[in-house]
């Protein structure tokens, strides 16, 4: 039996928000491929459902969708309610699905990235601030889950990899897995 | 340790097995966010979201900032990179743009100069209360022998021989032929070029006449008469053509012979004609702009005043006030 260091997960969850924050303000407004740009929203609330899943995968993404439209111009609640389905759908299965495996985690992710990129767009379409179908599917949807899914790499590879193999968790390493080391 | 028993792919752990999905906290989720997407829409900016949103884009301004500082350099990376990549029709249509953009610069400060000279000429004008043309100098002398400008305005325009004409610097000359759209000045420094002037500190009068080396000499002024290297020489308005007080030149060289009447006087013009594109035609003078009969009598007395000094030269300071009137005349 091994007893999951919450504090861990909480302290991850903490360094991962601190991150996207970062990057959701200070980078991906100045790093753009045509007319998308990087949702670190998205990233942040996909590992923690990854990860974590569950009621605390669904809430991450409503509190991460919020800090998204909060940063933007658009309508207010409409990234936080594609973050918080999308959320719940990446959590629904077992904890800790992005160890070991990248090439699930970047699927699911891709997935998760296209729908939330179209529902988002097709929302923002509806209430008028864009103008076209052409526009929102081929200049805004795509570049956007485009980019989100490469800034999504380095993440997946650590939580796959790094962080699965790593001493941290100790699980195959030998030693005690009562290790509370987080990041 | 482990507590783990071999063979199993993954470990039970105690969060693996929690008791909820997350549904209960999706479906608040969504009925929040569709709340706020509602509020939002609804009451746009004006409402308590926008003051919300306002409040948080001040909080996180500074990390904007910094993000935006660090980009910087890798913006300016990109930009190079896009152009190494730019292909040739790019970089023709770049290079066509920017040969216009630089051919409209320049035309944009030729204007701005032309603007400042007109200025310039709009507060002589103002400023002596002149009624005047303004017209363009639009070609010199043709000839080899005389120094003469042509304006762009003629007979067409009410102008006529004798007219003086000046820049916004100082008095550039006369009229000395018309047409009907164009108008020839001879110069000052011209050798046919006779005014009558004086210097402003010590209001000595004088001739200022040209000569075939294009230098300027206040002539006529007596060696009794107070003038040194820097005077200002201003026209007398004796003469009746030009007006009084406008700038001519400045004195260079002030030379004393024994034995002379007169100082050998070399004057250096304000207005220069290569830099001079717009200039004004004096029309005509209003009566304060012409010599008084103080002005008159003090130029006589002057002379009067030299010629009781001066046991020779009678004859050629009787003639002085007269000369200078005629001289003024003979080149109008």
């Amino acid at each position: 039996m091994i007893v999951a260091d919450k504090n861990r997960d909480a302290r991850t969850v903490a360094v991962l928000a601190v991150i996207c924050i970062v990057l959701q303000l200070a980078l991906a407004p100045n790093l753009g491929l045509g007319n998308g740009r990087a949702n670190f929203a998205l990233v942040f609330s996909a590992c923690v459902a990854l990860t974590v899943g569950g009621r605390r995968g669904v809430v991450a993404g409503f509190v991460a969708g919020l800090f998204f439209d909060l940063s933007t111009t658009g309508p207010v609640g409409l990234m936080a309610f594609c973050l918080s389905v999308s959320s719940y759908l990446l959590g629904t299965e077992g904890r800790d699905r992005m160890s070991g495996d990248l090439m699930f985690s970047v699927g699911a992710f891709a997935a998760a990235s296209l729908g939330v990129s179209f529902v988002y767009h097709l929302a923002m379409l509806l209430v008028g601030q864009a103008d076209s179908i052409v526009d929102v599917l081929f200049l805004r949807t795509l570049p956007t889950t485009l980019l989100t899914i490469v800034f999504f790499l380095p993440f997946a590879y650590y939580f796959s990899r790094l962080r699965s193999s790593g001493p941290s968790l100790g699980r195959s390493r030998g030693g005690s897995h009562l290790n509370t080391r987080g990041l | 340790m482990p507590l783990t028993s071999g063979g199993r792919p993954q470990a039970p752990s105690l969060t693996n097995s929690r008791q909820s999905t997350g549904g209960r906290a999706l479906v608040i989720c969504v009925v929040a966010s569709i709340a706020l997407f509602t509020v939002s829409c609804r009451t746009g900016e004006d409402g308590p979201l926008g003051v919300v949103r306002g409040a948080f884009q001040t909080v996180t301004s500074p990390v904007r900032y910094l993000g935006a500082t660090v980009s910087a350099p890798i913006q300016g990376l990109g930009n190079i990179f896009t152009n190494l990549t730019a292909d040739q029709a790019t970089l023709s249509e770049l290079q066509q743009e920017n040969d216009e953009l630089r051919a409209r610069n320049v035309e944009l400060e030729e204007s701005e100069q032309t603007a400042q000279r007109l200025q310039a000429l709009l507060d002589l004008r103002d400023a002596n209360s002149l009624q005047s043309t303004a017209a363009r100098i639009i070609s010199g002398a043709s000839d080899s022998w005389s120094s003469t400008v042509t304006i762009d305005k003629g007979t067409s325009s009410g102008l006529s021989v004798g007219m003086p004409v000046t820049s916004s610097s100082g008095v550039i000359g006369q009229i000395v032929e018309c047409g009907a759209t164009t108008s020839t000045v001879r110069l000052l420094a011209d050798e046919n070029s006779s005014i009558s002037a004086m210097v402003q500190s010590s209001r000595a009068q004088g001739m200022l006449e040209g000569s075939a080396t294009g230098e300027v000499s206040l002539t006529l002024v007596r060696t009794s008469q107070d003038v040194s290297v820097g005077d200002v020489v201003i026209t007398s308005g004796l003469g009746g053509v030009f007006p009084k007080g406008l700038p001519i030149g400045q004195v260079t060289s002030v030379e004393k012979n024994p034995g002379d009447l007169y100082l050998d006087i070399v004057v250096e013009l304000y207005a220069r004609t290569e830099s001079s594109e717009e200039v004004l035609v004096i029309t005509s003078l209003t009566e304060g702009q012409q010599a008084s009969a103080d002005d008159i009598a003090e130029a006589d007395a002057q002379e009067s005043t030299d010629t009781s000094g001066s046991a020779s030269g009678g004859q050629g300071d009787a003639g002085t006030s007269d000369g200078a009137s005629a001289a003024d005349g003979s080149s109008e």
